[in-house]
């Protein structure tokens, strides 16, 4: 084993060491907030394991999109989110964690089985390396046009619905009243959208 | 690769169909944006004539020689024209039913009609779509599209909840089929096209039992096409997303994101797994057995109109499923041919549904007592399309469910098809049980919703297109039935230009006969 | 280096997914219990892309696809809690039982 296998071998050992207690601790962690830290650990130390893949281009887009995005995203939703809430403690909760755990061991015990069995094709050409963000291009605008293009809707329609879903309905008519008004954004009183009122 | 024969070879012109919905959507957008709120009075006519000139376009395509698009990614056969038909019929019946519904709710209808073309356009890919990347985008923009429009109603507690539940439930059972889907990429070596991937499992297969990556793979990829046609015990969100969405989502969801599920469930499954053929035939088996029980009794304890239309829509489902076991030509001509009755009366009861509600306020069964006295269009509208949901001669549904259980029968499915016979009389039970709340005689036995009941007025804003697709819709569940020669040969001929199928019963008829004969010697 | 070292990482990953899916009750914490599942079908894909299909690699460009709707699915996602949150004042799911399951 030469210096490079070794460092590749202990960055491997290292990173999947990282994933699986972030992963863990975003389970099981009682803060949010500490969970959505770790969150972006788990993203960070796959993106290393993608670069050990020779993949550096999917690297960096982890990095920007899942780090950079959905994990502000979520930090956001959990400040949004930010009731200081104490779960009413449901009996025999523990009962159904121990059976979720057992049942999810079962399926990694049979998943690893899938993994250890199958004779997997191992292809012998060398790996793509530097030349893989130039092949992404190729089959994004060949065999993977439909997909791209149609990904193009599928990113329009979440934009435009997250904004209906999310926006506060602002007042049109009358002016908000109070002396705070500045402070706070003007909401259309919350009245029951019964459907069939009037006709 | 130079421009010109790259434009060849993607075929674009084979997704002319959906481009044209494409465009309606922009303009419905844009158009929103310049002109304002006002735009919301012709938005939705052209959203529906777009999806209408799209059925057209449909129809031109017919016999396509050169239907492989997109180097493969795309398969616009017959088989796919069809479901993207009644994807496309469905989408625009829905947009006539949700104008006024949408209008009295407060809340904005273009962009609620830009969201559901975006459904339409996600379905309609999905029924074509011959490659794991476009399948899972497909899906993934009817999925996060039908989230938005449950949770549309962002006021009402009610539909949030049932957004969520949708989204959660939804969002894993997606990531749980994309990890049968890298296991098929995998397995398969590297292919990501479903001809491919189905030849490279035979091939590593050989005669031998499929190995268990094999059958992993098609269980969690069978998870994931199950959840969206809402067969037990995947189930679960349905009854919750259909009371709490707005109920034209509903009637979209029940109708058309079904059938693009059914669509997904025929091209995955015989084109990728033909060589665990006998597997995947035995899990929908169990599938269509506990779907036909389950739905069809827990709908005899249901109060909510809404709810009992989930829990028939999850009986009927399984009904659907018997075609799709017998594998036989006609078995997959039957479904077809049931899904397109089952589009006109479903929607039909869920204009009806909308109606009452639109004039009531409620959709609890029991308010429904009496409503003959004061609307009997409405009565007799609901009352056609519930018989022909139980399957009453001579209404549509009973020669759709005859033809669906005639071809269980030549199949050789005796107990799957007794088993139908019975659960589908007592879905007659709870479908007659509504009719009779009706027409009730006496006076005093109206609900109060009744004795309330405003004056029929057809002149309001958005109540002509819930008129004309009320009528439309009952007349063709009531003559399509008798006159239903040109469906009938549609769905047959959709079936018998389709290679891919043809290829597949050719094959599995072969290997039926050869056990046949092993068991024989 | 070996495919299958990769392979039981993503089904640990996957585990570990499904079993926060189940126990958490923050809406919030189920939202991360799904990207994980996400991760580990992307880390799949992506050991799958590099020891059999070094060629092609489709298996990242299938990766860059589900990174791009596992954005716009945690976007939706979050809009829709905080609708609820607005009119629930709670992101506890067990507290969500307007409709019965």
């Amino acid at each position: 084993m030469n210096l490079a296998q070794g460092v590749q071998v202990v960055s491997l050992g290292l990173l999947s060491l990282m994933v699986l207690g972030a992963a863990l601790g975003v389970v099981l962690a009682n803060n949010i907030v500490y969970s959505a830290f770790l969150l972006g650990g788990v993203f960070i130390s796959i993106s290393g394991l993608y670069i050990l893949l020779n993949a550096g281009f999917v690297a960096t887009a982890q990095i920007l999109i899942y780090v950079g995005a959905v994990n502000v995203l979520i930090l956001f939703a959990i400040m949004l989110v930010n009731k200081r809430e104490d779960f009413a403690p449901i009996s025999s909760a523990w009962i159904r964690k121990g059976v979720t755990g057992l049942v999810c061991i079962g399926l990694f015990a049979l998943l690893s089985t899938m993994v250890l069995t199958t004779p997997w094709l191992i292809a012998s050409i060398p790996a793509s390396g530097e030349q893989a963000t130039l092949l992404i291009g190729e089959h994004l605008f060949s065999d993977f046009l439909l997909p791209f293009e149609l990904a193009s809707v599928l990113l329009l329609i979440a934009l435009i619905g997250a904004i209906i879903l999310a926006r506060r309905e602002l007042i049109v008519n009358e002016p908000a009243s109070g002396v705070d008004a500045g402070l706070m954004l003007p909401e259309r009183p919350r009245e029951g959208v019964a459907v069939g009122s009037d006709p | 690769m130079d421009v010109p024969s790259l434009s060849t070879q993607l075929n674009p012109l084979v997704i002319l169909p959906e481009l044209i919905v494409l465009t309606a959507l922009v303009v419905v957008v844009v158009c929103d944006l310049i002109v304002g709120r006002t735009a919301s009075r012709w938005t939705p006519y052209v959203a529906v004539s777009g999806l209408l000139v799209s059925v057209v376009q449909l129809g031109f395509q017919w016999n396509n020689d050169h239907a492989i698009a997109f180097l493969g990614g795309f398969n616009g056969d017959a088989l796919s024209i069809v479901f993207r038909g009644i994807i496309a019929l469905s989408a625009a019946v829905t947009i006539l039913i949700s104008i006024r519904y949408i209008e009295q709710s407060g809340t904005a209808l273009s962009e609620f009609i830009s969201i559901l073309l975006a459904a339409t356009l996600g379905g309609m890919f999905l029924s074509g779509a011959d490659e794991l990347v476009t399948i899972f985008i497909a899906l993934e923009t009817l999925s996060i599209s039908s989230y938005l429009l449950t949770g549309y109603m962002k006021r009402d507690p009610r539909s949030n909840e049932a957004a969520l539940k949708y989204l959660l439930i939804g969002a894993s059972s997606s990531a749980i089929f994309l990890y049968g889907i890298s296991l098929l990429y995998g397995l398969s070596g590297g292919a990501t096209k479903l001809v491919d991937i189905g030849t490279a499992l035979t091939l590593s297969t050989g005669l031998g039992d499929p190995s268990i990556g094999i059958v992993i793979a098609l269980v969690f990829v069978i998870a994931g096409v199950a959840f969206k046609i809402s067969a037990v015990p995947f189930h679960q969100w349905t009854p919750d997303v259909y009371e709490g969405s707005p109920t034209p989502v509903v009637a979209f969801l029940s109708v058309g994101s079904k059938a693009a599920g059914f669509a997904l469930a025929i091209r995955l499954l015989v084109t990728a797994f033909p060589v665990v053929w006998e597997q995947w035939r035995f899990v929908f088996v169990a599938l269509a057995i506990l779907s036909m029980i389950l739905g069809n009794v827990v709908a005899l304890a249901q109060t909510s109109m809404k709810r009992l239309l989930a829990y028939s829509s999850i009986g009927q489902a399984g009904f659907v499923m018997l075609g799709l076991i017998a594998g036989t030509e006609q078995g997959y001509a039957s479904m077809i041919f049931y899904l397109f009755i089952y589009l006109f009366m479903n929607l039909g009861g869920f204009t009806c549904v909308i109606l009452f509600s639109l004039r009531t306020g409620t959709d609890q069964i029991s308010e429904y007592a009496g409503l003959y006295q004061k609307d009997p269009l409405l009565t007799l509208g609901l009352s056609l399309c519930l018989l022909s949901l139980g399957g009453i001669p001579p209404m549509a549904g009973f020669f759709a469910k005859l033809y669906l259980f005639w071809v269980g029968w030549q199949a050789g499915l005796y107990g799957l098809v007794l088993l139908a016979l019975v659960t589908s009389v007592i879905s007659i039970y709870y479908y007659i049980r509504v009719i009779k709340m009706m027409v009730v005689k006496e006076p005093q036995e109206m609900s109060a919703a009744v004795l309330h009941y405003p004056v029929v007025q057809w002149n309001l804003p958005g109540m002509r297109p819930l008129q004309v697709s009320l009528i439309s819709m009952v007349l063709i569940t009531s003559l399509a039935g008798i006159l239903s020669n040109p469906l009938l040969s549609l769905a047959n001929a959709s079936v018998s230009n389709t290679p891919l199928l043809q290829s597949f019963i050719k094959a599995s008829t072969v290997s039926v006969s050869i056990t046949d004969v092993d068991s024989h010697l | 280096m070996e495919l299958q070292y990769f392979l039981l990482l993503a089904a640990a990953l996957f585990c570990i997914g499904v079993y926060g899916l189940i126990t958490s009750r923050n809406a919030v914490r189920v939202l991360m219990s799904i990207e994980l599942m996400l991760n580990a079908v992307n880390l799949n894909l992506m050991a799958f892309s590099n020891f059999l299909d070094p060629g092609e690699i489709k298996g990242q460009v299938f990766t860059v696809f589900v990174i791009t709707v596992a954005a716009a699915e945690a976007a939706v996602g979050l809009a829709i809690i905080l609708s609820i949150y607005r009119n629930r004042d709670t992101v506890d799911m067990e507290q969500f039982n307007l409709l019965k399951w």
